[in-house]
């Protein structure tokens, strides 16, 4: 994959625990395949000039090693955007392999981490080959309706199809297909949205599974689906403007489009816009004391 | 709080809320920092010093402080079970 634009990746320091050990091989394994440079996360704390040129200049490829997210939380206190990401504990439990506890990396780490880069050449190289979007019928207009608190407004769109859970997510369902996203109050909440996890297209999901994630400076946040169905679309715009859900988390900010497969189970669940507004006008007024 | 709801079913008849593995939790209270809702509760001189002090505030379906932890020690109910058990105690309540 010579063909690669050179990257800049942001591996965790790697010195706690093995999955650490295994960002580190990744990392190597990335640059020598794409010409690329790795940033010391440890130099990155006492000096930052020349790292932020490059997180700058080059697609920007963060490795956690678990869940404590060193790697994400420095890039987000650095104001960094990035393009690619992975946390090694989901991956190899995705995996079903298991980590030895050695810092020192065995062969299953290392076979690991070979795997690991190769799947981030490859969606890299698949992206870069265009984004596959089909918009199924959506409005072309949007009705808002809004409820004001200090100097807060929120939005909430009263077209017809639009429907909403009590966890802030919407879906708007057009015939068997439908598209999902965060309520404004979700996105006003999480604040500056900094990296989405995209589902896979073509995974199922149940209704309140997981459909993702948006990863703010505070927190990571799972998307939960509304609906039940197969993902056969996503918003891949989101990967490189992830900010595009705090600009409007309804229309260039959707997360999925789904196939749905029992909406009218579904349903029961769900709230219309008569149901739904009077509960955001509690939560805001709960929220904002 | 205890006219709380969710999907008109009164939150304490829903059993959804973090269990902590006190074999695996190490105590960094990243969940604590994590969680805004006030689920969890730090004891400074009791043991264990970290419980879950509040289930019922604790957002349905929500599943986002077992991501942060490092050493993989929260988990949740079964969601599907939990799902059928909202529907059921619904038609209980309009059967009324």
């Amino acid at each position: 994959m010579s063909t690669q634009r050179p990257v800049a990746i942001l591996p965790c320091n790697g010195l706690y625990k093995a999955a650490g050990g295994v960002t580190r091989e990744v990392a190597m394994e990335l640059a020598e395949q794409t010409g690329g440079e790795i940033l010391c996360p440890v130099f990155y704390r006492v000096a930052d000039a020349r790292y932020n040129r490059l997180a700058a200049e080059r697609p920007l490829v963060v490795l956690d090693g678990c869940p404590t997210r060193c790697a994400s939380k420095l890039a987000a206190e650095k104001g960094l955007k990035v393009a690619q990401k992975l946390t090694v504990t989901e991956e190899a439990k995705k995996r079903g392999i298991e980590l030895a506890d050695s810092l020192r990396l065995d062969e299953t780490g290392r076979g690991l981490a070979k795997a690991l880069a190769a799947a981030l050449l490859e969606a890299a190289a698949a992206e870069s080959a265009g984004p596959s979007v089909a918009p199924a019928g959506f409005p072309e207009h949007f009705d808002y309706e809004t409820y004001r608190k200090d100097k807060f407004l929120f939005r909430l769109p009263k077209n017809t199809g639009f429907f909403f859970t009590e966890n802030d997510f919407w879906v708007f369902v057009n015939g068997s297909r439908a598209r999902v996203g965060l309520t404004d109050f979700l996105q006003q909440s999480l604040s500056d949205v900094l990296f989405v996890t995209l589902p896979p297209v073509g995974s199922a999901v149940e209704q309140f599974g997981e459909l993702g994630s948006v990863e703010s400076a505070k927190a990571v946040s799972e998307v939960i689906a509304p609906v039940s169905g197969k993902v056969v679309a996503v918003n891949e715009a989101l990967t490189t403007a992830p900010e595009r859900i705090n600009q409007n988390p309804y229309e260039q900010g959707w997360i999925a489009e789904v196939e749905l497969t029992d909406f009218a189970q579904d349903r029961e669940l769900l709230l219309d816009f008569a149901g739904y507004f009077p509960v955001l006008k509690r939560k805001v007024d709960e929220f904002h004391v | 709080m205890s006219e709380a709801t969710f999907m008109g079913v009164p939150r304490h008849r829903i059993d959804w809320s973090p269990r902590i593995d006190y074999a695996k939790c190490n105590d960094c209270m990243e969940c604590v920092q994590f969680c805004p809702h006030q689920v969890f509760e730090v004891r400074e001189d009791a043991t264990p010093k970290l419980i879950v002090k509040t289930p019922e505030n604790c957002v349905v379906f929500c599943r986002a402080c077992a991501k942060t932890c490092g050493v993989d020690a929260l988990s949740f109910p079964d969601k599907n079970q939990t799902t059928a058990r909202i529907k059921e105690i619904r038609q209980e309540l309009t059967r009324l």
